[in-house]
């Protein structure tokens, strides 16, 4: 290590650069102290081993104690990086280790350290179904071997196996289900109904994915109202009719439309000459509003599939298909009305959480990812997360391609064909990460025109899915798949056997290729993190058009006019080169804007759920309800008895609670879509939404008492009563209308922009 | 108001950045009054005294104002905040014009962190340039209008000139970069905007020793009666920044849980003075050019155009200046509202986002009747600057003095105040809701 090296580590320690902060050194003192204890533990019984695995505080302990039960249970002994790992995760840090390096162990190690610390239970987070079995499974053994027992859940869980997993000491859980679960609980009405156990610690894999790039999708549960008239497929029906452009207009960033004059005067026309702009039409322009979003702003196969006669939602940040998830406010009826379905009911919304809401309730989090070093500011400003990290096993070898750029798509995909056509002949294994999946689709085409067998992963299920990834490392392999697919899943060379081990390696291990920039550095950094595992050899590149919607939308005015060429459209220029650069910043910028808006935002709404959901507690589990209703109305609470009394009061003001909240829900979402006008007040949009959501949160509690009271006062007591409940589904989606709350800018900026517009008028 | 500050007491989080904003506040002032090596404070002192019975009206004394003081006796914060908002104000411009400035702006925070950066060191350049100006006109006593030329502020040493001059300049150079910094501290740690907060703490600054020199020269009935103006004052300048039009607006792009609220929680608010304080520092500064121009055409006989100017455009008492002061006033304010609330533009972002207002189509007609509303709404705005800008005038008219030329009770001075208290009050009021739920069952 050079002496410049070291100086300017120590600098970059000082500015506390993430990545920086966690200092390894005092933990790199203990590997000694671990692997002796773990010479001594080897001549143990496994039944002496579980005994003292329940007694361990120490850290030395714990890893000694993990490590040997690995060994016993899968005969895989863990490095000394893998301990480093769990030192990280049990110092409730995020780990950054490579991909391939063991991170299921670690955290299966690093989860027993926290329960035998007393801070369990604990729940390992993980990106999908999948993973949370297969690590559950895999991982039984070793819990075993440490007297832990160990449970998972999956979309497919019964309540009743939902309720004994999350009793175990450990519960391996995809982010999502732990987060509905959360919510459901929230709307029970009878304690025994409850499933989640309290929660004491999470482990969370895949840390920037679930932390950072999925923390602003709300988890919702809606319930279904019924819908009287039908406006969806009369307004899709005419939005059709309309021509881009001559109609209605798209904005350059591609997040909203809005019909033009001319657009207008014709769907007035065809309504009957009416003024849509009419307080009474308003149900109507809303309908036409949110059918043109479906129309204009939501492509077939990049956005949505359709499939088995409905519409899935492709996850904008995974590029896969998330199920069970749907658009808000009646998006989703329409884009079902636009691909001629029958439209779902819609939901109104009875509870919400974000993830990064969900995640935080949690009193211990740690997380660990092979790329988190890029996220760590946000890990730090919004989980006051540290980032440790790992170095790696064996050094990575893998060689990164500059990017090649093509004018055209039409010759970046020649190109692309061309090369992975050579490398598949020679018998390299090639992986292409695509951005959506139509591209997965239109480069399968190509690829078998080309006579180049392929695989495509796309809309499959997580299961079929890691078994061919598993294989994308096998002779001669072509594997087109989007982003995520197949994470957590490792890719051997010479497949999954590795049968072809040397003779893969010869040819240069795996190609990973990726056939267009990501909206993040990380995102790539995660598909070429596929080759190269364990020091294996490994290639990456990534093929780039100019006509990318990242270059378009974020870097259109930075492109120079006459980009250097060299022959078959691959441009030369390092001014393109730049520009490409400077689109992915704005794209992470953007986003990082829209998570921060979304999360100060939300900050309030969290608080408020908490205070009411604390109420609620008290509710379901005192007589409050009751001893209230005995105050409020005597005479006709001694007409029945203290026990049905005490459930009739419970229930009644339980309905009323529910009902409120998602009233309340509705009117900040409201007032949160108009609010950024408040900034030309000179007033900050935030504080203004403060002053809206806090009063009529005040407004709530004495609305309820009032409510309820008026209920037992209304009903006949002979003939009981029954809440009208709602039916639970759960639509989710992220659904951002502005990346920021003051889109007009200071005054200064104002003022700016008009000499700028001056200036350039002139010039 | 009162209330709001007690409870803001009671809320720890709170009371920590409260407490903290004041502790920058403090060194901010000490830092103020803490005179440069090299500077001979007893001097300064005298100098200050003099000023007082003179004519002070300067170049300088809006900035003098601005720094609290601390200008004139060229202390450690001798520039104060001034050379950062330059900065800023010059960056925000060039991004305009370099096109790696405006992609830099485009990439989000990390791209605008950078622009922070450039705009700090672009601030210490300024500074050097500012401090050498101001010790070079120091020295030569222009600084005080030639009025303590027998009190030098930097005195002759045994140490030769380059040496006392090259330290003045790395002092202030210095003591800006810490006042950037406590700015800095304010906004991200503390209550309020960093920069406001120290203007506002520099003029709040001067109102004591201004107090003390009426209390001085009107004595005590006197001054009861100026303090009992000035609260008239502030509280129509209170109620008055206060005010707006609320223009209602709905959005049509939800098909479920859209009620109607009364139509209140989503409008638009069109402020009585939406201009702010503005275009009474236009108007001003535009007014300091007679004065600035008979500065140098001062000659022993003074010509027929000198006479003229100095009687109709340079005695802040004459009818004419005060007539002039609030014309421009009210033009520099419709000029000012037409340039930063642009209703063609908040029209197509209503429209963009599914939104309008009742009754009325979006596009042009939208933005027809918010300019409507805006030119009706300007006026009073306009007006009413005009006449807190003017009252100081008027004031010295019925005292029959001019010696209280900027005095800090003045229309730019109370304006400035009112506008940065009621901003950071509000900051505070909305935190304070924020953390209400703590307890919130009991």
């Amino acid at each position: 290590m050079g002496v410049t090296f070291r100086l300017k580590n120590t600098f970059r320690r000082f500015l506390e650069r993430p990545g920086t902060t966690v200092d390894l050194r005092p933990f790199e003192k203990l590997l000694p102290e671990i692997e002796a204890r773990g010479e001594e533990l080897a001549d143990l019984s496994d039944e002496e081993l579980t005994e003292l695995a329940g007694q361990a505080k120490e850290l030395v302990e714990i890893c000694a104690l993990g490590r040997e039960a690995g060994w016993r249970a899968l005969g895989e002994r863990a490095y000394d990086v893998q301990v480093l790992g769990v030192l990280a995760l049990l110092g409730k840090t995020v780990a950054e280790m490579a991909t391939g390096e063991g991170k299921t162990l670690a955290a299966a190690i690093a989860a027993y350290g926290h329960v035998v610390r007393g801070f369990g239970p604990v729940h390992v987070i993980t990106v999908n179904d999948y993973l949370a079995r297969r690590d559950a499974g895999w991982m039984e053994p070793v819990y075993k071997l440490l007297g832990l027992t160990v449970g998972y859940v999956t979309g497919l869980s019964t309540p009743a196996e939902r309720r004994e997993a999350y009793k175990q000491d450990v519960t391996y859980v995809s982010v999502s289900e732990a987060g509905f679960d959360y919510l459901r609980d929230q709307l029970a009405t009878d304690i025994d109904d409850r499933i989640q156990a309290e929660l004491g610690t999470a482990i969370v894999d895949e840390a920037d994915s679930i932390l950072i790039d999925e923390a602003r999708v709300p988890m919702v549960l809606a319930g279904t109202i019924a819908n009287e008239q039908d406006p969806v497929h009369t307004a899709a029906a005419l939005v059709r009719a309309l021509r881009p452009k001559r109609d209605y207009e798209i904005t350059d960033d591609g997040r909203s439309a809005a019909f033009t004059s001319e657009g207008l005067a014709r769907l007035e026309k065809v309504l009957g000459d009416i003024d849509l702009y009419d307080t009474e039409h308003i149900a109507q322009l809303s309908a036409l509003n949110v059918a043109l979003h479906a129309e204009a702003l939501l492509e077939r196969d990049v956005d949505y599939i359709v499939r088995n006669q409905t519409v899935e939602l492709v996850d904008e940040m995974r590029g896969r298909v998330a199920h069970r998830r749907r658009w808000p406010d009646g998006l989703h009826a329409a884009v079902e009305a636009k691909e001629g379905l029958n439209a779902t009911a819609e939901g109104e919304v009875l509870g919400t959480i974000t993830v990064q809401a969900y995640v935080m309730l949690y009193p211990n989090l740690a997380g660990m990812t092979a790329t988190a070093v890029h996220v760590g500011d946000e890990l730090r400003e919004y989980y006051s997360l540290e980032v440790a990290v790992i170095p790696s096993n064996t050094p990575c070898v893998r060689e990164d391609e500059e990017d090649h750029i093509y004018a055209t798509n039409a010759e970046r995909d020649e190109a692309l064909i061309e090369v992975i056509r050579e490398h598949h002949e020679a018998g390299r294994p090639v992986l292409i990460g695509t951005l959506d999946v139509s591209a997965s689709q239109i480069l399968h085409k190509g690829l078998t025109d080309a006579g180049v067998p392929c695989v495509v992963l796309n809309a499959k299920n997580d299961d079929e899915e890691a078994a061919i990834i598993a294989e994308a490392g096998t002779y001669g392999a072509v594997t087109v798949s989007t982003q995520m697919a197949g994470r957590g899943v490792d890719i051997r060379l010479g497949g999954s056997d590795q049968s072809d081990r040397e003779r893969v390696a010869e040819l240069g291990g795996l190609y990973v290729i990726g056939s267009g920039r990501h909206n993040s550095r990380r995102v790539d950094d995660q598909l070429r993190g596929r080759a190269g595992r364990q020091g294996d050899p490994g290639g990456s590149i990534f093929f780039v058009s100019l006509e990318d919607d990242l270059v378009r939308h974020h870097a259109a005015d930075s492109l120079p006019a006459w980009p250097k060429m060299k022959f078959g459209g691959l441009v030369d220029d390092e001014r393109v080169t730049a520009a490409v650069e400077h689109a992915q910043r704005v794209a992470e910028g953007v986003n990082h804007e829209i998570h921060r808006n979304t999360w100060r935002y939300s900050v309030v709404i969290e608080q408020q759920r908490k205070a009411l959901a604390e109420r609620r507690e008290r509710l379901l589990t005192t007589e409050v309800a009751a001893e209230m209703l005995k105050a409020r109305c005597p005479e006709k609470a001694d007409e029945i008895e203290d026990d049905s009394l005490l459930e009739l009061g419970r229930a009644i003001a339980l309905f009323h609670l529910d009902r409120l909240w998602a009233e309340h829900l509705a009117e900040l979402a409201e007032v949160r879509e108009g609010v950024h006008l408040r900034a030309l007040g000179r007033v900050d949009p935030l504080d203004e939404f403060h002053r809206s959501a806090v009063p009529a949160f005040n407004r709530l509690i004495p609305e309820i008492e009032e409510r309820t009271v008026a209920t037992f006062e209304e009903m006949d007591l002979d003939e009981g009563w029954a809440p009208e409940r709602a039916e639970l589904i759960r639509p989710s989606a992220t659904w951002t209308y502005l990346v920021n709350d003051n889109p007009f800018g200071s005054e200064l900026d104002r003022l700016i922009s008009m000499v700028g517009r001056t200036m350039k008028s002139r010039g | 108001m009162l209330s709001a500050f007690i409870s803001a007491f009671k809320t720890p989080d709170l009371r920590k950045k409260i407490l903290f904003t004041l502790g920058i506040i403090a060194i901010y002032r000490l830092g103020a009054t803490l005179p440069s090596p090299g500077v001979a404070y007893g001097n300064v002192q005298q100098c200050v005294e003099a000023m007082k019975t003179g004519d002070q009206s300067g170049v300088f004394t809006l900035l003098n104002l601005f720094s609290g003081g601390a200008l004139m006796s060229l202390s450690v914060f001798a520039l104060g905040i001034m050379p950062y908002i330059t900065a800023s104000i010059i960056l925000q411009l060039l991004t305009v014009v370099i096109p790696r400035l405006e992609q830099l702006r485009k990439e989000g925070q990390a791209g605008q962190a950078k622009i922070t950066q450039y705009t700090r060191y672009l601030t210490l350049g300024l500074a050097v340039l500012q401090s050498s100006a101001f010790i070079a006109l120091a020295r030569s006593g222009q600084l005080f209008n030639n009025m303590c030329n027998e009190f030098p502020i930097v005195p002759q040493t045994s140490l030769p000139d380059w040496v006392t001059v090259g330290m003045l300049v790395i002092t202030m150079t210095a003591g800006t970069g810490v006042v950037m910094w406590l700015g800095e501290l304010i906004t991200d740690r503390g209550v309020g905007n960093g920069m406001s907060v120290l203007i506002f703490t520099s003029i709040a600054a001067r109102l004591p020793s201004e107090g003390w020199q009426i209390l001085d020269s009107q004595g005590v009935w006197g001054f009861v009666g100026v303090i009992a103006l000035v609260l008239v004052v502030i509280t129509l300048v209170v109620y008055i920044e206060q005010a707006q039009r609320r223009i209602p607006v709905q959005y049509a792009k939800r098909m479920v849980g859209r009620r109607m609220y009364g139509g209140t929680s989503t409008y638009i608010p069109l402020k009585v003075n939406q201009a702010g304080v503005i275009p009474v520092i236009f108007a001003s500064s535009l007014l300091y050019l007679p004065q600035l121009a008979l500065d140098f055409m001062r000659s022993d006989n003074p010509g027929k155009v000198y006479i003229f100017i100095e009687k109709y455009f340079a005695t802040p008492t004459s009818w004419s200046y005060i007539l002039t002061y609030g014309l421009l006033i009210l033009f520099f304010t419709y000029f000012y509202v037409s340039i930063t609330f642009n209703p063609t533009e908040v029209a197509d972002n209503m429209k963009k986002y599914g939104g309008f207002v009742p009754g009325i189509r979006p596009g042009k007609p939208t933005a027809d009747y918010l300019s409507f509303i805006l030119s009706r709404i300007t006026l009073p705005g306009a007006l009413y600057l005009a006449i807190i800008a003017v009252l100081p005038n008027l004031f010295f008219i019925a005292l029959d003095s001019q010696a209280y030329q900027n005095f800090p009770f003045g229309g730019t001075a109370v304006l400035i105040m009112v506008g940065v208290g009621l901003e950071t009050v509000k900051q505070i009021e909305s935190q304070l809701m924020q953390r209400s739920y703590e307890g919130f069952l009991r």
